[in-house]
């Protein structure tokens, strides 16, 4: 039996008689069209602009959730911080409860917050220890939902300063169009 | 594959100048580039307005304190419906006091309202411009300016007010480059 070189070939018990004339040619155009890439690079590259463009470095901060933040346009960018979060009745630092906003409301009087206190104490503290040769910078995000009402906000506030943290900022939703500074 | 032509010209035996730049390396970095860059993007813009709460430290009696004269501060109060009241004061001397009309301007971003006082900004600024004591690029301490409100205003409100103070902006020389700062630092009143 003679030997042949391999050549392109279907199996005749296959009925696939157009695909092997397309594949020997058969007299049509064929079926290996050439991509131009030229538009797809174009598209990768503006989209890769536009996401650099948008790319934020200073990481996302989370938020509590049933918050709603107002909005502010004279706004600085964020920096890394612990969360005291107020949303209704609850008072959060970093995720954990520290307090009932519903008694500070109910008193109608500017107070110090005793578990929110002593929890800010003990991060300061936490800080001191794996910081020790290093100032405390005495900085805490206060993110508090836009209809909580001034009494709590002004006791958070005065809580924090008390505790060691007084370089107090509140976290806000920047406006469209305005710039951080 | 895309082709770069270099075209030496001359033809002959000589080998082909053409050559093809494999475009696949490309492409991938291109796509690991978008990759990255969606899966660490921001989309809510958050920002934060600071605050100081100046809280004096302990008595030291054993250090003599030097007599210093107070500086002026500017007072914002807002517990009236209808009006805010700016109060230059002094220590406890009142130096000025001007009352400017309450316009709340409503803007709607998204399903929600902003609550904005141009007004109120447009005459601090006026204020601050007269009588600030810190407007040199050098000096970086900042004009203070303390907020008085009831305990019944929503947080939003203080936000709008906070916001039209900040408005106010001054140049500061930070190392070799000057630049932009708020005029203010602001706090809250105690009462």
């Amino acid at each position: 039996m003679p030997i042949n070189n391999p050549g392109r070939r279907l199996m005749r018990s296959v009925g696939l008689e157009f695909v092997a004339k397309k594949v020997m040619g058969g007299g049509h155009r064929s079926t290996n069209a050439a991509l131009s890439l030229t538009s797809m690079i174009d598209f990768l590259v503006v989209t890769v602009v536009f996401l650099l463009m948008t790319f934020s470095a200073s990481g996302e901060v989370p938020q509590a959730k049933g918050l709603t933040l107002p909005k502010a346009e004279n706004a600085l960018d964020m920096i890394d911080a612990p969360i005291v979060s107020v949303v209704g009745s609850q008072i959060l630092v970093d995720g954990s409860p520290a307090g009932n906003a519903r008694a500070v409301e109910e008193s109608d009087r500017m107070q110090r917050i005793d578990e929110l206190f002593n929890m800010l104490k003990a991060k300061r503290e936490l800080w001191k220890q794996t910081h020790p040769n290093k100032d405390f910078p005495g900085v805490a995000m206060l993110q508090i939902d836009q209809n909580i009402k001034a009494v709590v906000v002004k006791s958070v506030f005065q809580t924090a300063a008390f505790a060691g943290f007084p370089n107090v900022s509140f976290m806000v939703d920047k406006l469209p169009g305005s710039g951080a500074h | 594959m895309g082709g770069v032509s270099v075209d030496g010209g001359g033809g002959g035996k000589r080998k082909s100048l053409d050559s093809d730049i494999n475009m696949i390396p490309m492409i991938d970095l291109l796509m690991v580039t978008i990759s990255f860059l969606l899966i660490t993007a921001v989309w809510s813009h958050m920002s934060r307005i600071n605050a100081d709460a100046q809280v004096p430290g302990p008595p030291r009696p054993d250090v003599e304190q030097e007599k210093v004269e107070p500086e002026k501060q500017l007072h914002v109060m807002m517990q009236s419906e209808d009006k805010f009241v700016l109060v230059w004061k002094q220590g406890s001397t009142t130096v000025d006091q001007i009352d400017v009309p309450r316009k709340d301007v409503v803007i709607h971003a998204g399903n929600q309202d902003v609550i904005r006082f141009p007004d109120l900004a447009v005459k601090i600024e006026s204020e601050w411009k007269a009588k600030g004591q810190h407007s040199n690029p050098t000096d970086r301490k900042l004009d203070q300016a303390i907020l008085h409100t009831d305990n019944k205003t929503e947080f939003r409100y203080l936000i709008g007010v906070i916001d039209a103070i900040y408005q106010t902006h001054r140049d500061m020389n930070l190392g070799p480059k000057t630049e932009k700062m708020p005029a203010f630092n602001i706090t809250f009143a105690v009462n």
